[in-house]
């Protein structure tokens, strides 16, 4: 039984985390029918923000926000960037300035801060634990559980119910009947980025939480798994990336808890068998989306 | 590209090291393949400051042979190709020593390029058995300790000087250090009467813990000492772990353990009773010579020294300075010998060189440090009596 209750635990924690990650990638995807690369770099400029603001004497959920608000800029700034002055014209051109932004960012980390893994500020909440079920559970679990279903709830919110939320799905489905309509194709661009920024921001915390240090390379695991778990889920469907986040989470710890030390050494193979059994199955993720998947 | 253009492209980088060749005479250059970008800057960069600072002295002193020293490193970008292509230019260019990157995946293309080229290369810090002049030829060196002795000084360490007699043992698989690391440890701490009750294995970068948690936590037997051979950022993530689900039993590793920033992350609450081996400690107890290093460095670059791997790039070069002037020359199989021969006091440790038909086996002493509130100390020099087989 306190097994189970662990294993219930860890899943929740881990897919909240990933779905959060997922999510935040697929929101631009969704309506620019291109992959930011540079989203990783999101959790690192939140984790170094949280860094260098650590020496203050802020309270520490003030630093936090700092950092979330920092990724929010990075997000902004990656449309200007990056998206922006080359959106209409080509797609390759787009996946090569997002790349390239990426590597700028990671680069002005080994540079100007170090290629060295730097100390984050954590609070003394992150490194308790509680009993559940005889079993000292660590608070950060606890944590990232509570912050995935606020997040989550608060998006599904923000996209069903509010003029923003509803122009942001149209621009999904059909971007140039959106903007025909009405839809200001800027806005809403740079609102899935800021809106991508935050979910960054906020796992950027929740996976730094994890480490207690921050690294120039530190978005790139990150970027992987949401990636991944979008892919399950179905690149154009925003439920697909939190179950594929979920799902990832699922595989992973069950393998984990289940694989011989023989085995285990090639779990990373396990998964990923798994992942193409799924796309054999549903080559299109598990969930379809709104319709057209084209670029409009 | 049309082909004029080629052979114009051609030409002038003959012309470009022709005039590099011409300077041979004089100055002294010494090659440098480490990686400032990528996965292994961590490891190279400090190691890269550390030689510039050797340089500096060394001129300020007289060079090597009365030459003065150029010291000049391209970027290896932490990519084994690049790595090999940047030694063949540094050759081009007339480098008489090569300094090599750490560890065997990354640093062996430079070594085999220098021994190509019949010059002696060292690598600053790789510590697998397999950089070695087995595998990469008989002008190749490791300023490193090889992880026999890493391994042979935790498990004397635990077994014999601390009593700890049952280990659990976690192996991260990330590459040839962290698994040949752990494999060394449990052959000689099981040689020399110990016990180990689990072996486990972590994917680096999971950043998830949980699974082995619990199958520690199901066993009867409670572990005396946790034995955890990882990586980078993934030491502070299990280390947190482990002492969160409440696991206090004292954790042990390797030279990867010497990043000031894990110290700091663990801080005052979860960095306790933790044992690492490592090159060096920056400061007057380990070598009289470390406070003149750190002041030059510091001279240098107006900031104290960021890890103690800065002090392997300090060593390379002073090694290959006392190898040249021991033999005279800077020609590969002398200056090879010298280092066969010789017996080196290293800010690093002493070391002494096996012959190459024994592989340029290392024999060096390693540093054993212990992490208290967070912070390191210096608990001694340690050179084990016995080793395991490479």
């Amino acid at each position: 039984m306190d097994f189970a209750i662990q294993f219930i635990i860890n899943v929740l924690s881990l897919g909240g985390a990933y779905a959060l990650m997922a999510l935040g990638l697929v929101l631009v995807y969704g309506i620019l029918k291109l992959v930011n690369f540079a989203y990783g770099e999101l959790i690192m400029v939140a984790g170094y923000t949280l860094h260098l603001v650590g020496g203050s004497p802020l309270p520490w959920l003030v630093m936090a926000a700092v950092a979330v608000v920092m990724a929010m800029v990075a997000g902004l700034a990656t449309d200007y960037v990056a998206f922006r002055p080359v959106r209409a014209k080509s797609v390759t051109a787009v996946l090569i300035t997002s790349f390239a932004f990426s590597t700028l960012l990671q680069n002005a980390a080994l540079l100007f801060i170090s290629p060295r893994p730097r100390s984050v500020p954590l609070p003394e909440i992150f490194s308790q634990s509680v009993m559940i079920g005889g079993m000292p559970t660590p608070m950060r679990d606890i944590i990232t559980i509570v912050a995935a279903v606020v997040l989550l709830g608060l998006f599904a919110f923000l996209m069903q119910k509010t003029v923003l939320g509803i122009a942001m799905r149209a621009a999904a489905t059909n971007f140039t009947m959106a903007r025909m309509l009405g839809v200001p194709a800027n806005l809403i661009i740079s609102s899935a980025f800021a809106i991508s920024g935050l979910l960054a921001g906020v796992v950027g915390i929740l996976w730094i939480g994890r480490i207690g240090t921050v690294a120039p390379a530190i978005g790139l695991e990150p970027l992987l798994i949401a990636f991944i778990a979008c892919v399950i889920g179905g690149m154009r469907s925003l439920q697909g990336a939190v179950l594929g986040g979920f799902i990832l989470a699922f595989i992973d710890t069950t393998l984990n808890y289940t694989l011989s030390q023989d085995l285990l050494k090639f779990r990373d193979a396990f998964t990923f068998s798994l992942v193409i059994l799924i796309l054999l199955w549903r080559p299109e993720g598990l969930m379809k989306g709104p319709a057209s998947g084209q670029r409009t | 590209m049309n082909i004029k253009k080629t052979a114009v492209l051609f030409a002038s980088g003959a012309m470009m090291t022709a005039g590099a060749a011409s300077a041979q005479d004089g100055e002294l250059l010494i090659g440098g393949a480490l990686s400032l970008t990528g996965i292994q800057a961590p490891l190279d960069t400090p190691g890269f400051l550390g030689a510039e600072v050797a340089v500096d002295y060394l001129n300020a002193n007289g060079g090597i042979l009365g030459r003065q020293v150029k010291f000049v490193n391209i970027d290896g970008k932490s990519d084994p190709v690049t790595v090999g292509n940047v030694a063949v230019e540094l050759i081009d260019r007339g480098a008489e020593l090569m300094v090599a990157p750490c560890d065997f995946d990354f640093g062996g293309p430079a070594g085999r390029e220098a021994q190509e080229a019949g010059i002696v290369g060292i690598s600053t810090c790789a510590s697998d058995p397999l950089y070695s002049s087995w595998s990469l030829g008989d002008k190749q060196f490791t300023l490193s300790m090889w992880n026999t002795t890493m391994g042979a000084v935790a498990a004397d360490f635990a077994c014999e000087e601390k009593g700890w007699k049952n280990a659990y043992v976690v192996t991260d698989q990330f590459i040839a250090y962290t698994k040949s690391l752990s494999k060394y440890f449990v052959e000689h701490y099981k040689d020399i009467g110990c016990n180990v009750i689990l072996e486990d294995t972590y994917t680096n970068g999971d950043n998830d813990f949980s699974a082995q948690l619990s199958r520690l936590q199901a066993l009867d037997q409670k572990p005396d000492v946790i034995f955890l051979s990882s990586y980078g950022q993934d030491i502070g993530v299990i280390i947190r772990a482990l002492r969160e689900a409440g696991i206090d039993a004292p954790v042990l590793g390797g030279d990867a353990y010497d990043d000031p920033a894990m110290h700091e992350g663990l801080g005052e609450k979860l960095g306790n009773d933790v044992y690492f081996v490592t090159h060096a400690w920056m400061g007057p107890e380990s070598h009289p010579e470390m406070p003149k290093f750190i002041e030059l460095y510091e001279a240098k670059y107006g900031e104290a020294p960021e890890s103690s791997f800065v002090a392997t790039g300090w060593d390379t070069i002073m090694l290959m300075a006392a190898a040249v002037e021991a033999a005279g020359t800077t020609e590969g199989a002398a200056v090879a010998k010298a280092l066969e021969e010789g017996e080196f006091d290293l800010l690093t440790g002493k070391l002494s060189y096996s012959s190459a038909e024994e592989g340029h086996e290392p024999d060096k002493a390693a540093v054993l440090t212990e992490l208290k509130g967070g912070k390191p100390s210096f608990m001694g020099w340690r050179r084990p009596e016995t080793l395991p087989k490479p």
